[in-house]
């Protein structure tokens, strides 16, 4: 579904990205794992368009998107939830996941079925974004994302700085998504989620991505999860 | 003129300039809240509106209101399409670099400015207002015999005047119904609040800021027109309503149109009561004056809010 194909990706004049390619495939939850400063952000935002890439490109099915604008990106099926949640902080939580629907024609009965996942947006819908508690932060931006119906979900650190109920309420929504044949790429630190939800994991070590590995293999080498994460 | 009318009579002058420097203010602002430009050459729109309004009213005779009809409709939209191919050709090439933007519009001024003096020439241009009618305007004072109505010699506006400020509270409104209100508004709300994650909600950004920029002029042109009648046209007449605009956007806090409202309020009555008493310099040294201690107390200005 989305293919990375040794894409090499600078800010300014200093390189962040070398050589990385992976895929994404149909209905699957692939995780990127790595370090502080890895490259993985750097990676979603090169799949958004937000970053022009040096070299490579990046497949998603038939088209190429990385010479598609930043703005034809979305329509093309890919919604992102970046880090720190970007919401729109002085619109309101209806405003907010008004922008989402709007990419796909401002649909009522998919603004319905995302409030439904997220009860507690409902309840919240004339309130500023910015007042929003963390964890209703981060249901927001994950409320706008799937607004726009995707079949590609990157999240990128959607459980940081949450409690535990909340994180359980976010896996679930995740593998929900995975259930009905969304593709997610997604960014976490936390190794029992990645474990419990994932299915692939690319990992990104020093701007490069040296491995790819299917969950099974890593159940019983956690190990080497902590090393790439640098835990010991 | 004893003093109540007299300053009645500056008051309502004051309120005149208000009105019009609102809109201007106004313009000038949203181009900087939503794309972070700050426009230098946003009095040559203005002065474009009013030297098109002239020509449009030239090429068209009969009764003037049909010229000046004519000019309100089509001067901002040949100044909005100039300003959003301004925008198309320079400030999108350079990025939208702040500091580069700035230079850039210095660059757009002159250039404004020395091709309407080529084309149009230097003489000062009149347009004729569509209605102008004088209206004595009464006075009432508390004498012996209780309050008394009386009609000071000299004390009176014309409709056209009155029609300004009406005009301008209703351009005002309408724009804040368009931001507040409108699926556009919020569009570019978005796209002023996070320009990444509007272009990956599917928002075309650079069309986005070709339209405000656009829309940003066309008010200033809007303006002009509104004052053509008023004061002539002429190819410098662009430096004053900048300065002004710019003090008026400092002390309302950049991008806050609320606060850049207010501010032209109590700037624009200002310098019409202060021009009528003492001295139009004057007026300019002390809303001069005023936006170095908003600078110095209140940078982010008396109704921005500060940024982290
Ligand atoms: N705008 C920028 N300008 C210059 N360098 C940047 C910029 N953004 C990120 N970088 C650098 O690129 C590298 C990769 O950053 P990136 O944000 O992709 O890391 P990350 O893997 O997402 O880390 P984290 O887990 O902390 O979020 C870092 O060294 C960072 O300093
Ligand atoms: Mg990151």
């Amino acid at each position: 579904m989305l293919n990375l194909n040794n894409i090499e990706v600078a800010y300014d004049n200093v390189q962040v990205l070398f050589d990385v390619s992976f895929d994404v495939k149909a209905g699957e939850i692939m995780c990127l794992l790595g370090r502080n400063g890895a490259g993985k952000t750097t990676a979603l935002k090169s799949i958004m368009g937000l970053l022009p890439l040096k070299s490579g490109s990046i497949q998603c099915e038939d088209n190429t998107l990385s010479t598609l604008s930043a703005y034809e990106i979305p329509k093309q099926g890919i919604a992102y939830v970046p880090q720190g949640r970007g919401l729109f902080s002085e619109l309101t939580v209806a405003q907010n996941i008004e922008i989402g629907l709007m990419v796909k024609g401002s649909n009522p009965a998919v603004r319905e079925h995302v409030l439904d996942m997220f009860p507690r947006l409902r309840e919240r819908l004339k309130q500023r974004a910015e007042t929003l508690s963390g964890g209703e932060q981060q249901m927001l931006a994950m409320a706008r994302a799937l607004s726009m119906e995707p079949k590609l979900l990157l999240l990128d650190e959607p459980t940081e700085g949450l409690q535990p109920s909340i994180i359980a309420l976010i896996k679930d929504v995740i593998v929900k998504l995975k259930n009905e044949g969304v593709a997610v790429l997604l960014v976490e630190h936390h190794i029992d989620t990645v474990l419990s939800i994932a299915d692939r994991v690319a990992f990104i070590e020093n701007g490069r991505c040296p491995e790819i590995s299917d969950i099974a293999n890593l159940q019983n080498n956690q190990a080497k999860i902590r090393g790439y994460l640098g835990i010991s | 003129m004893e003093f109540g009318p007299h300053l009645f009579l500056a008051t309502l002058e004051g309120a005149i300039g208000a009105a019009v420097l609102a809109l201007m203010a106004v313009g000038l602002s949203i181009v900087f809240g939503i794309m972070r430009v700050v426009n230098v050459a946003h009095g040559e729109f203005y002065m474009l509106g009013a030297v098109i309004a002239w020509w449009i009213t030239s090429l068209i005779g009969g009764h003037p209101a049909y010229g000046f009809l004519a000019a309100l409709i089509v001067a901002p939209l040949i100044v909005g399409l100039i300003a959003a191919l301004a925008d198309h050709l320079v400030l999108r090439r350079i990025n939208y670099d702040p500091e580069r933007t700035i230079v850039a519009t210095i660059g757009l001024l002159y250039v404004l400015q020395q091709l309407t003096l080529m084309t149009f020439g230097a003489d000062a241009r009149p347009v004729e207002a569509p209605f102008n009618k004088r209206l004595a305007l009464p006075w009432f004072e508390n004498g012996a015999d209780g309050l008394a109505m009386y009609w000071p010699w000299g004390l009176s506006t014309t409709t056209y005047k009155l029609a300004v400020i009406v005009a301008a509270i209703v351009v005002l409104v309408a724009l804040w119904l368009l931001m507040t209100k409108t699926r556009a508004g919020l569009i570019m709300r978005a796209t002023q609040l996070n320009r990444d994650m509007a272009l990956a909600h599917g928002i075309p950004v650079e069309k986005v800021y070709a339209l405000v920029f656009g829309l940003g002029a066309a008010i200033a042109a809007l303006a002009a027109v509104l004052v053509v009648p008023i004061q002539q046209a002429h190819y410098l007449m662009g430096g004053d309503p900048l300065l002004l605009s710019f003090i008026v956007v400092i002390i309302g806090g950049l991008g806050s149109i609320p606060g850049t409202i207010v501010a032209a309020i109590l700037i624009g009555m200002s310098d019409g009561i202060i021009s009528v008493f003492f001295s139009p310099t004057l007026a300019k040294i002390l809303a001069t004056l005023l936006v170095a201690f908003v600078l110095i107390f209140r940078p982010q200005g008396l109704f921005g809010k500060r940024i982290s």
